[in-house]
């Protein structure tokens, strides 16, 4: 984006992409919103199950060389202990906001959760980022003619005043959830209690789905021992563990109108945190 | 602004590999961070290769072998349901590696769901897409798509008939959303017409589709329902 032409066209994409309801106008007044559009923005975007949507041909894809090393990049870095997969989870699949998580590739959002990590650790600053953005941009510049771009570290750092977190020492040898084993309170349910979900505010971050919220289930498995994504994912090493579950739902309980048989169920793995007692 | 140049004159006869012979901006991204995280120190260029060789080596193959062991061994089988990471060492996988607390992303949880002539499991994770990447390598793009995760959960029996897989009303679809820390994978039952087969055999029709449950294991059928491949530009492949 160089001359005042480019900027404009540019600026008329942009324009193009649409990210709020049709109903409600861009930039609205507090009140033309309505509870229900409050929670539907709140709404974390990942949280896809039973939107509706009409048949796709299910495709395969090979693997470009940059989504194995940015899958590799993600692990890496939760190896050293610069962060746990919840904090990934959160940024790439939802902090990222709506139109990148529909509009840009499965990997280029966990790269992109990547880039945010470190700036806002303190990893790298801003200028840092873009320095080099710019540095490999040119050193790659025109066609590439059979070239595979790969990385090219100046030095090896030392990595001594590096802040990583407790975790990932504390999980070698066991593994995660089993390394937070007999950190929680004892499990409020057993297998065959009837629960329900609550229906709390699914702001920022939730990894309880939205179709079981209020839903009547039966506890399936007392599963482990873990702190919830709640407060993993914003790296609160300080979080007490709870009992996970895993909940049987009967889909025609779940689903208005279900149209298969009536035995069909799904399950589904919830923190004891959103589960209450059913009083049979 | 070089995106709305490209995409013109090679459509007709590779229309899902765009030409691009220039740097793409995920490739920029990635190298990028991958430099800057180095000269941090926050990893080092040997603990990025012996990752990358871990994530090389995964696939499917180890998933079919533990379930045609499974079939032939019924002691084997029971260890596969009660304990499926002990059971993994078995076929050569285990889960702690390569970090010594597991592939992060993939947790120390793993259950077998066994099929029955009255239910069927189906395995999605409607939040993002979690898969047991250890022993049945790295998922298919329509499992990852929202339109999957959209539909299973609340159209299991319409989305399976679309993989062309009709189930009768006499067995119940569990839909299992693997949404928190455990990983699942299914077992199926193994299939009439198979008598005296071989772990080789039966680990063949064992494709990965069976293994989530979108399909059933038949003699003769070794590939899976979704064939369909749109090429990379520059695959991992290579």
């Amino acid at each position: 984006m160089t001359t005042a032409a480019e900027r404009a066209e540019q600026l008329a994409l942009v324009s193009r992409l649409k990210t709020f309801y049709p109903e409600v106008s861009e930039w609205p007044t507090p009140d033309e919103i309505t509870h229900s559009h409050w929670l539907a923005y709140m709404k974390t975007p990942h949280d896809v199950g039973g939107e509706l949507d009409y048949p796709h041909p299910y495709e395969n894809k090979e693997e470009e060389q940059w989504e194995l090393m940015t899958y590799v990049l993600c692990e890496v870095l939760a190896w050293r202990g610069i962060w746990v997969t919840e904090e990934r989870r959160r940024i790439g699949n939802v902090d990222c906001g709506r139109s990148i998580y529909l509009g840009l590739p499965y990997y280029a959002r966990w790269l992109w959760s990547v880039g945010r990590l470190l700036i806002e650790k303190k990893h790298i600053n801003w200028a840092e980022l873009t320095d080099r953005l710019a540095e490999v941009k040119n050193r790659y510049a025109g066609p590439l003619n059979g070239r595979r771009p790969e990385a090219a570290p100046k030095f090896a750092g030392d990595g001594k005043g590096v802040k990583r977190n407790e975790f990932h020492i504390k999980a070698v040898g066991l593994g995660d959830p089993p390394v937070f084993a007999g950190t929680a309170d004892p499990a409020k349910f057993k297998v065959g209690d009837r629960v329900r979900v609550r229906d709390l505010p699914a702001m920022f971050y939730t990894r309880t789905p939205e179709y079981v919220r209020g839903a009547e289930g039966m506890i399936a498995e007392v599963a482990y021992e873990s702190p919830a994504p709640e407060d993993e994912t914003w790296d609160r090493e300080d979080a007490k563990s709870e009992w996970f579950y895993i909940v049987r739902f009967n889909q025609s309980d779940l689903w208005d109108n279900y149209t298969g048989p009536k035995n069909d169920t799904l399950q589904t793995e919830l923190p004891e945190r959103w589960l209450e007692a059913l009083n049979v | 602004m070089s995106n709305s140049h490209h995409d013109h004159d090679h459509d007709h006869d590779h229309a899902h590999k765009p030409m691009v012979d220039e740097i793409t901006d995920f490739e920029v991204l990635e190298i990028a961070l991958r430099e800057l995280c180095i000269e941090k120190g926050l990893f080092t260029a040997e603990e990025h290769r012996v990752f990358t060789e871990y994530a090389e080596q995964i696939g499917p193959t180890p998933a079919a072998r533990l379930v045609a062991k499974a079939w032939l061994d019924p002691q084997f089988k029971k260890l596969a349901l009660t304990d499926a990471i002990k059971a993994c060492k078995e076929v050569g996988v285990d889960w702690l590696h390569p970090t010594g607390f597991g592939a992060p992303s993939d947790f120390m949880a793993f259950k077998i769901l066994e099929n029955t002539p009255t239910l069927h499991h189906v395995i999605v994770c409607a939040l993002c897409s979690c898969y047991p990447r250890p022993i049945l390598g790295n998922s298919p793009e329509w499992y990852r798509t929202p339109n999957y995760r959209r539909r299973i959960v609340r159209w299991p029996r319409q989305v399976l008939s679309e993989f062309g897989l009709q189930l009768p009303d006499s067995i119940e679809v569990r839909v299992e959303d693997s949404n928190q820390k455990h990983r699942f994978m299914v077992m199926p039952m193994r299939p009439a017409g198979t008598e005296g087969w071989t772990e080789d055999q039966l680990a063949e029709i064992l494709t990965r589709d069976c293994l989530i449950g979108v399909a059933l294991p038949k003699p003769g059928v070794t590939n899976n329902v979704t064939p369909l491949v749109r090429e990379a530009i520059r695959p991992a492949s290579l």
